[in-house]
């Protein structure tokens, strides 16, 4: 069966959902320059009714399928087979679901956090929203490249007009990882374009007719470790993950709570769609070596977290850990993993965008964000710390809540792969659970430190419009996720059925990749 | 008597013609050069529609030492373009620098028709004399401020060392001519097919790339370019960094695909370890410039390692992929320098004596002159090359061009080198939006209207490459293609 846009929806829903965003920017450059209300407004508007067509798109979304659906495609630039082709399976649409969800969030949140140049930013974080919802819609190598770079440059800017006080050092530092490591990603893409095209005869950058052109070893080695570096520096993974913490604790609230809530996703959605998807046997054969990384990230990022001062550095190095978790889930190769694995995209971003949400807030009222300057907390802020309590607990894997939903499908996952690694995983989950509490119990429990805190005043209702949706889906997800897991049954059953032929011989595959990667020379 | 055929050259003809004409027009004005200027601009566009009319042409005039296909008129167009777009930017800021004279565009002009014979000869005694031509007007252009100091010193420099490059490829040439018995391109190409002697070919291979890397400013032949591009005035500089480079590159795929087809192995490594070499100085030494003309300059030199790389691609086996790519990027790159030099240009006449284009001058620019700031903003984007705008359509294209030689550790390179190229084009992004001005600015003069033409012209040119390049692709490739039709 075609799951064309036409016959499914009746227009071409996925351009629109990606262009709207912009235009809303647009809207707000070219005529309200100057009433702040007005463009603020527009903004939330535009990022509202993208969140309305994405779930608009949800019920006309088919779970039964790992096809890809509201396919658009038309011919961009013919003489190279490039296309403008969009399509979403269940991986691609959760994610945008959590990108139209999550940018709604952020606008709300940072409505009164930037004072300078507010028509910039709302503007920046719209186009971001576009260049996010471009790269999980591409179906065409060359438009996701597109896609991948410019969403660069919304963040940059964000990261560098609007945030802390080395903030030009971490925006520099940010495109600079990103940018070597997407350089390379488009040696590899060209080298498998041109490998196609001169093997098939044809040249295109379709991504499925890409998926089943069976690459030759050494070719797809090479090309492999130019995707995986790219995406390894945008999960990021150990060792390079060091941008991380700098883009985060400099970034404004809504530039962290969309980087961690869906930029480092793309890393991940990346690997599944091109690391794994055009090289099964090379993904296979490397899975050791990223299980081994994962469990470092996951150790090491909670290691580095337990030690911070800063409240929002400690989420970020929890997102090091957390995304270790991803990695390592999806590296396992069996449905429980890759389920896990996207679900836990999915809870990491409703549940680091919260937490970074959380110490905005506080930020907004204390501007600190050092633990010690905190104590108490629950006494002035009792909902506030109501609100923070439940991220944490749904962050360090509670039952109940949504973070436990994928935790727990990712260790079953990485049991079933080798049961060392899941033993140190759940170091991992033990660790965090540590982290969280502890960072809980010293800002919010205890005496309160600082007496002047007491005037400080409670959510206001705006607030509260920002951390209740966030909250619902944090006990959705937790209590009931099937709605989310069924749309990923059958893009995972792909992925698993396209890894199966090269699981069987597992013994040596280190020594056979190291064999065929050095053995040109 | 049987006249020849001048439709080879009917656009240079033309261009002659109005240089000329302004010459004489010149001495009867006053103070106000509208007149020439609008001479030198009506030529440019005449030569530039002429030579379009006939891109479908092809054949050769005047004792085939002069081609007429779609290859040289893409370049006639191009140049015509740079050309146009120099002077556009350039009244202005020349009364700006109390300097205003009417033989600065006839030079452009003169300057211009010696690129045009450059991309149309097949014939060695022709291309000198354009290459010449050239020359010798770039000198008197970069030495146009005679009272000012760094304007002496680019001119001396830019003469000295051009005259020795010249001089090196007169001596490549002699030698080719002293093996072969020709100076025709193609006669030259059948007659080293067989020759015997390889040494004597490789040391005049050697010798023209030598003189020819002067003129492209490849490393290690680079040395004379940020000093000429500091000194010379920002318009000129402008120029420089396009129509030269373009011609030399016009050139160097002209003979090296033709005179030395027999020996692209050879060529092609020289060419790779230049690429490299060139890559490296470019990208490094641009990352250290606090005057953004030198790092300008730096960075050109770091554009012409890449367009080196896609050379020895050419012969390497991929020479139709990698032909086509080496225009394209040309034309990729005319917009975004010219665009981006463009900006300084104003930037200049706005602030004639403060402004020093030293990095902190742009500190706050995005407030201050917020259209300033987001032009110069995309021009640098595309510099690095980011998606959707021309620097990335044409390093796509070179890069591929590069990969299809079996060359993918080249490219890997080259796109390391342009992730170096990001941090010194962002730190003026840093600079313009990320920081708050160090000293007051003046009231700012309203930008002119020929300004904002080039500014507008250079942004469509970059964002319409950069969206939509299937347009500019097949014109490139069928431009190629009559290269050797």
């Amino acid at each position: 069966m075609d799951y064309g846009f036409a016959e499914q929806i009746g227009f071409r829903a996925l351009t629109v959902l990606t262009l709207l965003p912009t235009v809303g920017a647009l809207v707000m450059l070219l005529f309200m320059r100057k009433r702040e209300s007005a463009f603020k407004a527009t903004a939330l508007v535009f990022s509202l009714i993208t969140l309305g067509l994405a779930l608009f798109m949800w019920t006309k979304f088919n779970n039964g399928t790992a096809a890809f659906q509201f396919e658009e495609n038309f011919l961009w630039i013919e003489s190279w087979g490039i296309n403008y082709h969009v399509g979403v399976d269940g991986i691609s649409m959760l994610l945008i679901l959590l990108t139209s969800f999550l940018s709604v969030i952020a606008i709300l949140g940072s409505w009164n956090y930037v004072k300078d140049r507010q028509l910039a930013f709302f503007c920046s974080l719209l186009v971001l929203e576009t260049g996010m919802i471009g790269v999980f819609a591409a179906m065409d190598l060359f438009l996701f490249y597109l896609f991948w770079e410019v969403q660069l440059i919304p963040m940059y800017f964000l990261i560098g007009i609007w945030g802390g006080p080395r903030r030009i050092y971490a925006a520099i530092k940010f495109f600079l990882y990103t940018f070597a490591g997407s350089v390379l990603m488009l040696i590899a893409i060209i080298s498998i374009v041109w490998w196609y095209s001169t093997n098939a005869g044809i040249t295109t950058f379709d991504i499925q007719a890409l998926t089943q052109a069976g690459f030759p070893s050494t070719v797809a080695l090479w090309a492999f470790l130019g995707f995986f570096i790219a995406f390894a520096i945008k999960v990021p993974m150990f060792p390079v993950h060091t941008w991380l913490p700098d883009a985060h604790v400099e970034a404004p609230t809504a530039g962290s709570v969309i980087l961690a809530g869906v930029l480092l996703k793309m890393g991940v959605y990346g690997m599944i769609r091109f690391c794994i998807g055009f090289f099964p046997e090379v993904a296979v054969q490397a899975a050791p070596v990223v299980m081994i990384l994962s469990v470092i990230a996951i150790i090491y990022g909670a290691c580095m977290s337990l030690i911070q001062t800063d409240m929002k550095k400690l989420v970020a190095y929890s997102s090091v850990s957390h995304m270790g978790f991803i990695t390592a889930g999806l590296f396992a190769f069996n449905l429980q993993g890759i389920e896990g694995a996207v679900i836990q995209m999915v809870n990491h971003g409703i549940l680091t965008g919260a937490l970074f949400q959380m110490v905005g807030f506080f930020y907004e009222r204390t501007h600190t964000r050092l633990i010690k300057d905190y104590g108490g907390m629950a006494q002035p802020l009792p909902i506030a710390a109501a609100f923070f309590s439940l991220f944490v607990l749904g962050s360090l894997g509670l039952p109940g809540l949504n973070g436990f939903v994928g935790e727990f499908l990712i260790l079953v996952g990485i049991f079933q792969y080798a049961i060392v690694f899941a033993v140190l995983a759940s170091v991992g989950v033990i660790l965090g659970a540590a982290y969280l509490l502890w960072m809980y119990q010293r800002t919010m429990f205890q005496e309160l430190k600082n007496k002047k805190w007491l005037s400080l005043k409670d959510l206001n209702s705006r607030e509260l419009v920002t951390l209740i949706p966030l909250a619902a889906m944090v006990l959705w997800i937790g209590l009931y996720p099937s709605p989310f897991l069924n749309m990923l049954h059958e893009p995972a059953a792909r992925i698993v059925a396209q890894v199966a032929p090269y699981m069987a011989d597992q013994g040596g595959s280190l020594f056979h990749l190291a064999s065929t990667l050095f053995g040109g020379f | 008597m049987e006249w020849p055929d001048i439709t080879p050259i009917l656009p240079e003809i033309i261009l002659a013609g109005a240089a000329l004409l302004l010459l004489l027009v010149e001495p009867f004005l006053k103070k106000d050069k509208t007149a020439v200027i609008a001479i030198a601009l009506t030529g440019i566009l005449a030569s530039g529609l002429v030579a379009l009319a006939l891109f479908s042409e092809s054949r050769m005039g005047f004792a085939n030492m002069i081609v007429l296909n779609s290859y040289a008129v893409f370049f006639k167009v191009l140049f015509a373009i740079a050309a146009g777009m120099a002077i556009l930017m350039s009244p202005r800021y020349l009364e700006a620098s109390k300097r205003h004279l009417g033989e600065y565009y006839a030079l452009i002009l003169f300057a211009l028709i010696g690129m045009n014979v450059m991309a149309a000869a097949r014939d060695f005694i022709a291309f000198y004399m354009g290459l010449e031509l050239m020359a010798v007007s770039s000198y008197l252009l970069a030495g146009f401020f005679r009272y000012n100091l760094r304007s002496n010193e680019a001119a001396l420099k830019y003469f000295v060392t051009g005259v020795f490059a010249s001089t090196l490829t007169l001596f490549g040439i002699s030698l080719v001519y002293g093996l072969s018995g020709s100076t025709n391109y193609m006669e030259i190409g059948q007659s080293l097919l067989t020759s015997q002697s390889s040494t004597a070919v490789a040391f005049a291979t050697a010798l023209v790339i030598a003189g020819l890397g002067f003129k492209v400013s490849a490393a290690p032949f680079h040395m004379w370019t940020p000093d000429v591009y500091q000194g010379a005035p920002t318009p000129v500089a402008a120029w420089f960094s396009v129509g030269p480079k373009a011609a030399g590159f016009a050139g160097i795929v002209a003979i090296f695909s033709t005179v030395f087809a027999a020996s692209a192995p050879t060529w092609s490594m020289i060419f790779i370890v230049l690429a490299i070499l060139t890559m490296f100085v470019g990208n490094s030494l641009a990352l250290v410039q606090t005057n953004m003309k030198r790092m300008l300059a730096y960075s050109s030199i770091a554009h012409v390692g890449y367009l080196l790389a896609a050379l020895a691609a050419l012969g390497r086996g991929a020479e139709n992929l990698a032909g086509s790519a080496i225009l394209l990027y040309l034309a990729a790159y005319t917009f975004m320098n010219l665009g981006a030099f463009g900006i300084l240009t104003y930037l200049k006449t706005q602030q004639p004596e403060s402004f020093d284009y030293s990095l902190k001058a742009f500190a706050g620019l995005g407030r201050r002159s917020p259209w300033a700031a987001a032009l110069f903003t995309l021009f640098l984007f595309s510099l690095t090359g980011i998606p959707g705008t021309a620097g990335f359509i044409g390093k796509f294209y070179l890069f591929s061009a590069v990969v299809s030689a079996d060359m993918a550790w080249l490219a890997v390179v080259g796109v390391l080198f342009s992730a170096v190229s990001a941090y010194y084009y962002l730190r003026l992004v840093v600079y313009m939006y990320f920081r708050e001005p160090e000293v007051e600015f003046g009231i700012t003069e309203p930008i002119e209207g020929v300004m904002v033409a080039t500014l507008a012209l250079s942004a469509i040119g970059v964002l319409f490459i950069g969206i939509l390049p299937s347009w500019l692709w097949d014109v490139v490739t069928k431009a190629f293609s009559g290269f050797y039709g």
